[in-house]
């Protein structure tokens, strides 16, 4: 009998980030599989096979005979034996039976602790730099490809765009040992713009840590409902700025994702983009229903980004892919890289805005009408119950150009 | 109205697989043509018995429903015996 494993969410990431080899058997049903599935730097192989007809035509009163039966009668020729199998179900019960078959039946097996509801939900923070007097981490959550960043100086922190769950940022903050500062103060919560593919964090946070709460007033009104937002939050504006220690974030109004989106700028050094430029793609300029009147302020938007010094650090507000992070798992770049390697960047520096704004609109993804009640959740106009929530937040966002055509043309 | 049933399983609390694994032994104990009446709170168990129908020769889905009982949903499934 062959070794079982139980991988957690933060060892399915190590693997994930450093190409180890494994196969993954699903057992959730179809339709689930094909919505949400784990991704790598490349393509995972996978074969899905829902657990209720391992238990039905495994033929077997008891659930581990049945899959067990199943397995060896109908799998054996897909299964590989050079690497181990990943089972995976919805919540990590039912793959461990199945992993336990299949160590049963000599195979290297592993199950994901909690299953794709853990894996959902798991956070990972990155150090991007710990100098003296300026702190930066990188908070990710890898099954959505969300970037989240907490900047810290002089004991005190700027979040920006939280996330829905807050105990990664409480916990970064209440535990950090960095110089001479023990934990740190969070000050202020920013969001970059109005989020349509996931629930911010923001005010639950500005909330628990008495820090006030930002957003730019144009992103406070629902777009499709033009309705003002019911929260609490304090103004953003162009050019306003944030002290942190010794430093300061400048806010940039770069409207085009949104209407109300800022970039936050710390000196010559690191550019947080929010939803405009990511590693390798640009944002797309539909979700707020108005993509030929929002496009042309995007590449004017962008056309701003590209004047900053070439050396500037981008930190995004998404990724698209694993394989963007760096050897360190970081998703970050200067701007003179990215101009190289990001394709919507590309096609704005070789065609201008006119050919640009033509790209955007040409590529526009499908439209996930869940994003308007994302907004309005995030607006306070909508408030769900916790599985709603994770329900509508389900899969990965599509708030870049690039994985949409992946989304929409099958390729994965 | 609602639907009619000859026996009742209650699943509520139990985890997946479980409320299939159970439902499915429960079966085989009523006569061909009853009906077994599940609870679960399991939301994933709606589409799992709808999968499980459609392979199962001997079980058809009659209907499934969703209840609130003190404060919690409970999902309904109606399942007879074909053979
Ligand atoms: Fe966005």
């Amino acid at each position: 009998m062959a070794e079982r494993e139980i991988w957690s969410a933060a060892d399915l990431l190590a693997r994930l980030e450093h190409r180890g080899k494994f196969f993954i058997l699903d057992v959730r049903n179809r339709e689930e599989f094909e919505r949400v599935r784990l991704e790598g730097r490349t393509p995972l192989p996978a074969v899905n096979v829902p657990y209720f007809e391992m238990l039905e035509l495994g033929g077997k009163d008891d659930m581990l005979d049945s899959v067990i039966a199943y397995m060896e009668r109908e799998l054996a020729s897909q299964l590989p034996r050079d690497q181990p199998i990943l089972a995976v179900c919805a919540k990590g019960d039912t793959s461990d039976y199945v992993a336990q078959g299949l160590s049963r039946l000599g195979y290297a097996s592993a199950t994901l602790k909690g299953g794709m509801k853990v894996w959902s939900e798991h956070y990972s923070a990155r150090t991007v730099v710990e100098d003296a007097d300026l702190a930066i981490y990188q908070i990710s959550r890898p099954a959505r490809g969300c970037l989240s960043y907490i900047v810290a100086g002089a004991g005190k922190a700027i979040v920006i765009d939280a996330l829905r769950h807050l105990h990664p940022y409480l916990d970064l903050a209440r535990n950090l040992d960095w110089v001479h500062s023990r934990g740190l103060e969070i000050t202020a919560v920013i969001d970059t713009h109005g989020h349509a593919d996931h629930i911010s964090g923001g005010t639950a946070l500005a909330a628990a840590a008495g820090a006030p709460y930002y957003l730019h007033p144009f992103d406070a009104i629902h777009p499709t409902d033009v309705l003002p937002a019911t929260i609490a939050y304090n103004f953003i504006s162009d050019g306003q700025a944030f002290p942190i220690g010794r430093h300061e974030l400048k806010a940039l109004h770069i409207p085009g994702h949104t209407l109300g989106l800022v970039a936050l700028r710390l000196g010559d050094r690191y550019l947080f983009t929010g939803d405009s430029i990511f590693i390798r793609s640009v944002a797309r300029p539909d979700l707020g229903g108005k993509a030929e009147a929002w496009a042309p302020l995007h590449a004017r938007s962008l056309r701003r980004l590209l004047t900053l010094p070439g050396g500037i650090t981008v930190l995004p507000g998404h990724f698209s892919t694993l394989d963007e992070a760096d050897d360190s798992g970081r998703f970050a770049g200067t701007l003179d890289d990215l101009k190289k390697r990001n394709e919507g960047l590309q096609v704005l520096q070789r065609e201008g805005e006119a050919g640009f704004i033509r790209y955007l609109l040409e590529s526009l993804p499908r439209f996930n009408p869940d994003y308007l009640d994302i907004k309005r959740v995030n607006a306070g106009l909508l408030k769900p119950a916790e599985e709603d929530a994770a329900t509508l937040e389900l899969g990965k966002n599509v708030c870049a150009l690039s994985q949409a055509y992946t989304a929409t043309g099958g390729a994965s | 109205m609602s639907q009619a049933f000859d026996k009742q399983f209650d699943a509520r609390g139990m985890n997946c697989p479980m409320p299939l694994v159970n439902a499915r032994k429960e079966i085989a104990k009523i006569e061909r043509g009853q009906v077994l009446k599940v609870l679960a709170t399991d939301k994933g168990s709606v589409a799992d018995f709808q999968g499980w129908a459609k392979v199962a020769k001997n079980v058809q889905l009659v209907a499934q429903e969703t209840e609130t009982a003190d404060g919690t949903c409970v999902y309904v499934h109606y399942v007879m015996r074909k053979a």
